[in-house]
């Protein structure tokens, strides 16, 4: 079932990419994996039939926000001695407390019911006109209310940003 | 409806006042404004309609807190007139304050889960902003920091738990969640659990709930005095209005999965935020101890989730605003005067300013639950909701922890009438002293009227 077969690729290299951002030593190269684990996620929602989705999911996340990953990282300057120096004990606790999420993680997971995997049957749910009779019609009020939001938080970035007239 | 639009509209208006000069009478308009659209709501009383594909539900339990919110917001604009002066951009708090109000209001009406988030998400991102607006100052930075990656965090896990039962429900409708829940009580699958379990760690930490508690008295404390106040009041209102409406009617079938959580934070903020408050110097540090105990009282009526807990949280919240109001009123005077807020500084202000000492010891006391303040009968109908629906053990630690909180109330009043000064080194005339006398008066009204304030909802 190729449907199948490009899932578990697909997930696979997720999860692979996604440990190489957490492990390479180099920030750039986190960055770049990073890219790579938001292409195969955005590949998820072309299996899930998601159209719009995905073209988002690429100009926003692996776009623009990489972006400003990149002017971050050029900003800060990391150093190896800039580093702060992480004690042996809080390693050894980081460890163990990874270890219980993980056990619990496991525990939940095996008392979880599994539903079997389906190729999504509806054609037309993730198109751009479907979803914008949804967002346009049913949660026109959401959408509106949002925009509030975001006028909220340019006030908010422009009062940060002003310069103090002292 | 109308009045979420009346509130952004008034945000809108105030950012308008700087480009069409009217910044004087701005502070009159907005007073105004929220008069009016405090009028426009009780207009809405015992009118339950449902707006846009149901998406906000207008019952009385949203009109009541939204004339609440609004009505605590009002009196805080009075309350920090004087900050509103010295800053140079107040237009800009103004209008940031004013979109919080309003999602805020959307926490309070919400019948949808997406509006829900947004409500919370507006209210939290005009937050992040306006704890750090004291720019210079390195306290405030840390608090806004610090708010703002615990509040991207929690925000997390409430938009996964939204996303799990969605995916259970296949609907984000409250009463589509709830009749699906009460059809398929015996055969709901795991990660239905697991979102609300998610839910409920997303709002145990937006009202400051125990294990979820830390951020709070470093951002109380780092914030601009003010911002505490608005943050302690309108801020824990919203996030228990729209705790309770979303698991009274949501999860209301399910809930003896969730009670038994919601009893055990419960307690555990109440014994951590009384005994950690005894031993803060600083009375701001304290106040910030002392509302996540409060958090743990109202978490009680949650936990005892009943027809009368809705009145009781209500009036509990009432109260505590009240209070809350007038001491912060207080303590923005000591900080404009650059004081360090130690308890010392309350020493013989019952000599020069007996009023002053008179209110600010009803306030206390109110908060501490003594009668015949507001305050004790928020507690009394809590602690009944509780013993009703059979957590006894909840109510005895929460008397107990109430009595561990009389003892740092009572250390400011103490300061006040032993301290050996004759004066203080600041005073309380002006606004600020009507305001104080305003939400002393009120906080022994509403104890005579506790009756009519719980059997409204």
């Amino acid at each position: 079932m190729p449907f199948s077969y490009s899932f578990y690729i697909l997930s696979a290299l997720s999860v692979i990419s996604a440990l190489f951002v957490v492990f390479s030593k180099k920030p750039v190269h986190s960055v770049l994996y990073l890219i790579f684990c938001f292409f195969t996620i955005a590949g998820h929602y072309l299996l899930l039939n998601a159209q719009f989705l995905f073209a988002v999911h690429l100009i926003v996340y692996a776009g623009a926000i990489m972006v400003l990953f990149l002017y971050t990282i050029m900003f800060i300057n990391m150093n190896k001695e800039m580093e702060p120096h992480k004690s042996n004990l809080a390693k050894a606790g980081a460890v163990v407390a990874g270890g219980v999420l993980l056990l619990v993680v496991m525990a939940a997971l095996k008392g979880a019911e599994t539903i079997p995997l389906q190729a999504a049957t509806e054609k037309n749910t993730g198109m751009v006109e479907n979803l914008g009779m949804v967002l346009y019609n049913k949660y026109a009020l959401p959408f509106e209310v949002a925009s509030v939001l975001f006028l909220s938080a340019m006030v908010g970035a422009v009062l940060l940003s002003k310069k103090e007239l002292d | 409806m109308n009045t979420i639009v009346t509130i952004a509209g008034l945000g809108i208006l105030s950012m308008l006042s700087e480009i069409f000069h009217f910044k004087k009478q701005l502070f009159v308009l907005i007073l105004l404004g929220l008069a009016a659209a405090i009028g426009i709501s009780v207009m809405e009383w015992d009118t339950a309609y449902s707006y846009y594909n149901h998406m906000v539900l207008i019952d009385n339990y949203a009109i009541a807190f939204s004339v609440l919110l609004m009505s605590v917001t009002l009196l805080w604009f009075l309350m920090s007139q004087s900050y509103f002066k010295s800053e140079s951009s107040m237009e800009a708090h103004a209008a940031i304050i004013l979109f919080a109000l309003c999602g805020a209001i959307c926490m309070t009406c919400f019948s949808d889960l997406s509006m829900l988030f947004i409500g919370l998400e507006i209210l939290s991102i005009s937050m992040y902003v306006l704890c750090g607006s004291d720019k210079l100052n390195k306290r405030s930075n840390e608090s806004a920091m610090k708010y703002f990656m615990m509040g991207a965090f929690a925000t997390g896990f409430l938009l996964f738990g939204i996303a799990l039962i969605y995916g259970v429900v296949g609907s984000f409708n409250l009463t589509d969640i709830a009749t699906y829940t009460g059809q398929n009580v015996n055969n709901l699958p795991m990660i239905f659990y697991a979102g609300i379990v998610l839910l409920l760690v997303g709002l145990f930490f937006k009202v400051s709930a125990a294990p979820f508690h830390f951020w709070a008295p470093d951002v109380y404390d780092g914030a601009p005095t003010v911002i505490t106040a608005f943050m302690a009041t309108v801020v824990k209102t919203a996030a228990f209005a729209a705790f309770y409406r979303l698991f009274a009617t949501c999860f209301s079938s399910v809930f003896t999965f969730w009670i038994d959580i919601i009893a055990i934070v419960a307690a555990l903020t109440m014994l951590a935020g009384n005994i950690l408050a005894v031993y803060q110097t600083s009375v701001k540090r304290m106040l910030a101890y002392s509302s996540v105990a409060h958090a743990g009282y109202i978490l009680m009526a949650l936990a005892a989730v009943s027809q009368s807990s809705k009145g009781a949280i209500f009036l509990y919240l009432i109260a505590y605003s009240l209070s809350t109001l007038g001491v912060f009123a207080v303590l923005n005077i000591i900080h404009e005067k650059k004081l360090s807020d130690d308890v010392s500084v309350f020493n013989g202000l019952a000599k020069s300013n007996p009023l002053a000492a008179a209110m600010i010891s009803i306030c206390m006391l109110s908060m501490a639950g003594i009668p015949p303040m507001a305050g004790f009968f928020g507690k009394y109908y809590i602690f009944l909701a509780a013993l009703n629906s059979g957590f006894t053990w909840l109510v005895l630690m929460a008397v107990l922890s109430s009595l561990i909180g009389v003892f740092y109330y009572f250390r400011i009043v103490m300061a006040m009438y032993t301290g050996k000064n004759e004066t203080t080194a600041f005073e309380i005339k002006g606004l600020p002293l009507f305001f104080l006398v305003l939400s002393g008066v009120l906080s022994v009204i509403i104890g005579l009227g506790t009756n009519f304030i719980v059997n409204l909802l």
